[in-house]
């Protein structure tokens, strides 16, 4: 969504650039094993990925809550392994249980970013996998359509909204 | 039994048990009917794969550094297989390729 907005003030600027900076220091200082001797090279480029990140998007990304982050983790470490073991066990069995669907599941969640972050998420959970994200409706392969798949959606639906801080719309009744 | 063995130990578990699901994925991939269900195989068996690895390299290392090196590599990497798997997806969906449903045509 290119810019139709004001360009932001300044020290709203300030506050991203020093933001953003910050993220791309902590990642060049993990992946350097803090090594003094990368800092030569690791300066200049993490003040270039910031410049290159402000020029690319300068916008605000959407900020995260951190109390929802850390529930999210949670919830997304437990279900992504039980998507792992459940696929598995699937593949493994002799009688290899599929029913396989693909429902439409209307999206309450707004924003693009927690859009792309929902529809990314539901691949790694248990028997779903994001096929297409149109206006509002995000498409969905389901591994078997006998699980209660839109309740599943709705709760991992709530569960990002609560790590990108904001509500959600009560769910209707429209079954796919 | 010292501090070391069980370190060892607990290592050696997660890296059979990362072996495993890598093993039960590529399964799901020559087995599935459709590029739909085995990509769920790719996608969610190898991220459970990679993440029990990491946790037993981690482990091995004795390094906060690089234990968290690791996740960094880990979290890279879901969210390339999410993304590679979300246009995999798409674009069997674009050129209409219909899931396989059960009975064998």
């Amino acid at each position: 969504m290119p810019g139709s907005t004001t360009p932001p003030s300044v020290p709203r600027r300030l506050r991203r650039t020093a933001s953003r900076t910050a993220l791309l220091a902590l990642v060049w200082v993990v992946i350097t094993e803090a090594d003094p001797h990368a800092l030569a090279v690791g300066i200049p480029i993490v003040l270039a990925g910031s410049a290159l990140s402000l020029t690319l998007s300068p916008d605000s990304l959407t900020p995260i809550r951190p109390s929802g982050a850390l529930r999210f983790v949670r919830f997304f470490a437990l279900q992504s392994a039980l998507g792992g073991i459940d696929v598995s066990m699937r593949a493994l069995r002799p009688s290899m249980p599929l029913d396989p669907a693909i429902i439409r599941y209307p999206l309450r969640i707004t924003g693009t970013w927690p859009r792309v972050f929902l529809a990314n998420t539901i691949s790694m959970l248990p028997g779903t996998l994001s096929s297409r994200l149109d206006d509002d409706t995000l498409e969905v392969h389901v591994l078997d359509c006998s699980r209660p798949v839109v309740q599943e959606l709705a709760e991992v639906e709530c569960r990002v909204a609560d790590l990108f801080g904001s509500d959600l719309p009560p769910l209707t009744k429209g079954d796919a | 039994m010292t501090w070391q063995s069980v370190i060892d130990g607990a290592s050696y578990v997660l890296f059979a048990a990362s072996g495993f699901f890598f093993l039960a994925g590529s399964v799901g991939l020559v087995r599935f009917p459709d590029v739909y269900t085995r990509l769920h195989a790719l996608t969610k068996a190898d991220n459970l794969g990679l993440g029990l690895a990491s946790a037993g390299l981690a482990l091995q290392s004795g390094s906060l550094i690089v234990a968290l090196k690791l996740l960094l590599i880990w979290i890279v990497v879901i969210v390339a297989g999410a993304t590679a798997c979300y246009l995999v997806a798409n674009s069997a969906r674009n050129s209409g390729i219909e899931p396989w449903t059960g009975e064998s045509r």
